[in-house]
């Protein structure tokens, strides 16, 4: 009789799903697709989380942002600034084979020089990578760079292995890659999930607790929701405003809002009537509600944002702020300019559908006239990157805690991507932007940052709306789990206590 | 043989239509605007990195260039590579499709039993209380929007009452029976009114023609009637219809797909569209004309079966 209620049991068990048997390994369904696994070839977010899990860098980041010695065990940098050298640890890739300071050029090199690097801009003054010898690599500059450390960390400087690389070529290596971080590989369906396992060589000791990671695709904010209340998920990555407290009322997972460089704002095409007027750009921002507006979508979740950039950067400036919510004013420098009744198309995509609504009402009361176009995300790429639009509102975030990439990439017109493709270009602020990247010392570095906000908020570059904080659902017995600012999840500490 | 030269002639005949489908795909594709590259490198690229990406994949050529250089690799059996992945088509389509044949099978499976029993049911007496109450449920099943449905059972089956997975396809048929059970339900649930309406009508219309007279006046059972006789001719109309239902099903799977998490080709679907994978698309889209082709062709084959009548 044991024996049959033994089998009957074992038989459920077997039909009835492997959340009972896989309680090591971690299961984070997030929106995010993971689209290849070669960390130069994408900077789209799934990618970057997928990145910092199957690569070490050369530093990282320990609970409170500090740098810490990763695959360099030390580090030196000349007095002019344009050499640093880097003492590698011993450390192996999961294949077993060494990683050697060869391993570690050819990978930084190819970040910064190759054409199909997705992101380089951080490695812009890089001269060079060497190897000097079995253990030492050597960065030249080409000039100056504060936050070069820090660019060490980030989710593209990831160590490959050259070997495998070239033996296999990089088709092959960027569907299934040896690896150097944390985990590794065990089977990756495009689409779906990637399936990491703990990787047996990874050079810090003890570390990753778990046995390994599913990093399960999920587009529907609904069913991640669903999946977590239902226990067939331990980490929902991004919880909808709306249902954090659903979530939380469950008692299976909680919501933690944690820190991002996110920024949400309204991104005016500086190229094209009527925003190519100062004085309409501020009518437009004197006409909003921006803490109302925060409150409303964010359900008061996320702080209303004062400059053009993100909070959570280094050097942010408290002091700056767009102009204060203002109708009658707005409605005044419209008339000033004669631009009452002046027709606006907003562009959005259907994520920004709510603040949508929100910008329409709110311009047309001062007297735009604005008309919502709704295009999906690849439709939405194309019009940007053309100039192909007169307003949209979006998001953005920096990878790093320095202002360096996010100034290139929101308010510098001579940085590439012509200041998020907004088109704001103001001398100063260019020339600042690379000055500020060449200064040594934080204090000046600081003052040219508040600079730069100051003169990107004043001229409404962007109207900031709101910085806004991850929603994270965690499963209650997820332990030492969080996503970094920076995008990176923390798995390496994580852990699954038994309930 | 006669059966087999039939095959063979539907089975040509639909080479011309897989012509026109892939034709039409690549050109709506073309036509709309999107940039593949730039959904794949993310948002940070350089417009140097696009313009070496789009170089590498031929995205630079002529549109009738790559129409011709991706139909002659089809002819060779390639279905190209995904833009985004970078793995072949053919790997990403026979890791979905067999989700999405399962659930279809499935649902067919929980169909048909319910249309069988409600249809035979309802025509037996017709304007009867079952009938009218089988009506008003099946008004009920059309009118509930299938996502909002699926949303519901997911919480109410899967949440709070924990029977059953609200996500996924698990590992092994017995899994997979248990994952799909919602979303197959689901699916059901809209179904089963359509077909349970054209098999009332055509039983209906059969038990009134003058052989049912004739059956009952030699004594024949109304029983037997209805089972030799009334009931394989009323399957007929439904048959049909339930084809082209089955096809609909492939294509439309799209939104249980989508609320219960299911990785199967409505979701590989949506998902190329989105991010304009353009030789996916194409791949998805000939393989679910194919198997709209082929769905036919069975249905054409066992109708013949059913009613000699019909002459393959």
């Amino acid at each position: 009789m044991k024996s049959k209620g033994t089998t009957l049991t074992a038989a459920a068990l077997m039909l009835f799903g492997t959340s009972l048997s896989a309680q090591d390994v971690i299961r984070i369904a997030s929106p995010n697709k993971v689209t290849t696994l070669d960390p130069i070839a994408s900077a789209a977010a799934g990618n970057i989380e997928a990145f910092g899990q199957l690569y070490a860098r050369l530093l990282r980041k320990d609970r409170d942002g500090q740098l810490q010695p990763g695959l360099a065990e030390s580090w030196d940098v000349s007095e002019d600034g344009l050499t640093y050298t880097f003492e590698l640890r011993d450390a192996k890739f999961s294949d077993g084979s060494e990683i050697t300071a060869e391993d570690v050029a050819f990978s930084l090199n190819r970040v910064a020089k190759d054409e199909g690097s997705a992101y380089p801009a951080a490695y812009a003054p890089v001269k060079e990578f060497t190897a000097v010898d079995e253990d030492t690599v050597q960065l030249t500059l080409e000039y100056p760079s504060a936050p070069m450390l820090s660019y060490m960390e980030i989710f593209n400087a990831g160590i490959v292995s050259k070997d495998d690389l070239e033996e296999r070529g990089e088709e092959a290596f960027a569907s299934d890659p040896v690896t150097s971080g944390p985990f590794m590989v065990e089977s990756w369906k495009p689409n779906d999930r990637l399936t990491l396992s703990a990787n047996p060589n990874y050079w810090r000791e003890g570390y990753p607790r778990l046995d390994g990671a599913d990093l399960i695709e999920v587009s529907d904010d609904n069913a991640r929701s669903t999946m977590i209340m239902a226990g067939e998920i331990d980490v929902n990555r991004g919880v909808p405003w709306a249902q954090i407290e659903e979530i939380n009322g469950s008692g299976k997972a909680k919501v933690v809002l944690e820190p991002s460089t996110v920024v949400y704002g309204v991104m005016p095409n500086h190229d094209k009537p009527p925003f190519d007027n100062l004085n309409i750009r501020k009518a437009a921002a004197m006409a909003l509600n921006r803490e109302a507006i925060t409150k409303a979508v964010t359900l008061g979740n996320a702080t209303v944002a004062n400059s053009t950039l993100p909070n959570a950067l280094k050097f942010h400036d408290e002091s700056v702020s767009p102009p204060a919510y203002d109708p009658e004013g707005a409605r005044a420098l419209l008339e000033e300019e004669d631009a009452v009744g002046t027709e606006v198309t907003l562009m959005i995509t259907p994520s920004a559908e709510q603040i949508a609504t929100l910008l329409k009402a709110q311009w047309d009361a001062v007297g735009f006239k604005t008309t919502v176009e709704r295009v999906d995300a690849g439709l939405w790429w194309s019009k940007l990157t053309d100039g192909d639009y007169q307003v949209t509102s979006s998001w953005w975030y920096n990878e790093t805690e320095d202002p360096d990439l996010a100034a290139r990439w929101a308010v510098c017109g001579a940085c590439g991507n012509r200041s998020y493709y907004t088109n704001y270009n103001n001398e100063r602020v260019n020339e600042l932007t690379e000055a500020a990247l060449r200064e040594r010392d934080e204090q000046k570095r600081g003052e040219m940052y508040a600079e730069i906000q100051k003169i990107s908020t004043e001229e409404l570059a962007q109207i900031p709306l709101y910085y806004s904080p991850f929603a994270n659902g965690y499963a209650t017995n997820v332990k030492g789990l969080t996503l970094t600012p920076s995008l990176q999840w923390t798995l390496e500490e994580a852990e699954l206590a038994d309930e | 043989m006669k059966t087999l030269r039939f095959i063979a002639m539907r089975l040509l005949q639909a080479l011309p239509v897989l012509l026109g489908v892939s034709i039409i795909t690549f050109t709506l594709m073309a036509a709309t605007p999107g940039d593949p590259v730039r959904l794949l490198v993310g948002d940070r690229a350089t417009p140097e990195t696009i313009a070496a990406i789009r170089d590498r994949y031929g995205l630079d050529e002529p549109i009738l260039v790559q129409y011709f250089t991706y139909l002659k690799n089809l002819v060779q059996g390639d279905l190209g590579a995904s833009l985004r992945y970078r793995v072949p088509v053919s790997q990403l389509i026979s890791q979905h499709y067999p989700v999405t044949l399962f659930l279809v099978l499935y649902t067919i499976f929980l169909t048909l039993p319910p249309v069988i029993a409600l249809a035979v049911w309802s025509a037996r007496r017709p304007n009867g209380i079952a009938d009218q109450a089988i009506r008003l449920l099946g008004v009920l099943g059309l009118a509930v929007p299938v996502f909002w449905l699926a949303l519901l059972f997911a919480r109410f089956f899967g949440v709070t009452l924990g029977w059953f997975p609200v996500s996924g396809y698990g590992e092994g048929f017995g899994e997979h029976i248990l994952h799909l059970f919602l979303p197959a339900l689901s699916t059901m649930i809209w179904v089963v009114p359509i077909l349970v309406r054209t098999l009332r009508s055509a039983l209906l219309d059969e038990m009134n023609r003058d052989y049912v007279l004739t059956g009952l006046s030699k004594g024949l059972g109304e029983r037997q009637v209805f089972r030799t006789h009334v009931f394989p001719n009323s399957v007929l109309p439904t048959l049909n219809l339930f084809a082209v239902i089955v096809a609909y099903l492939l294509g439309g799977s799209v939104i249980v797909e989508t609320v219960y998490a299911v990785p199967g080709m409505g979701k590989l679907m949506v998902d190329s569209i989105l991010a304009r994978d353009y030789f996916v698309v194409q791949g998805a889209t000939l393989v679910f004309a194919l198997t709209t082709i082929l769905v036919m062709l069975a249905v054409d084959l066992v109708s013949a079966v059913i009613d000699p009548r019909v002459k393959p």
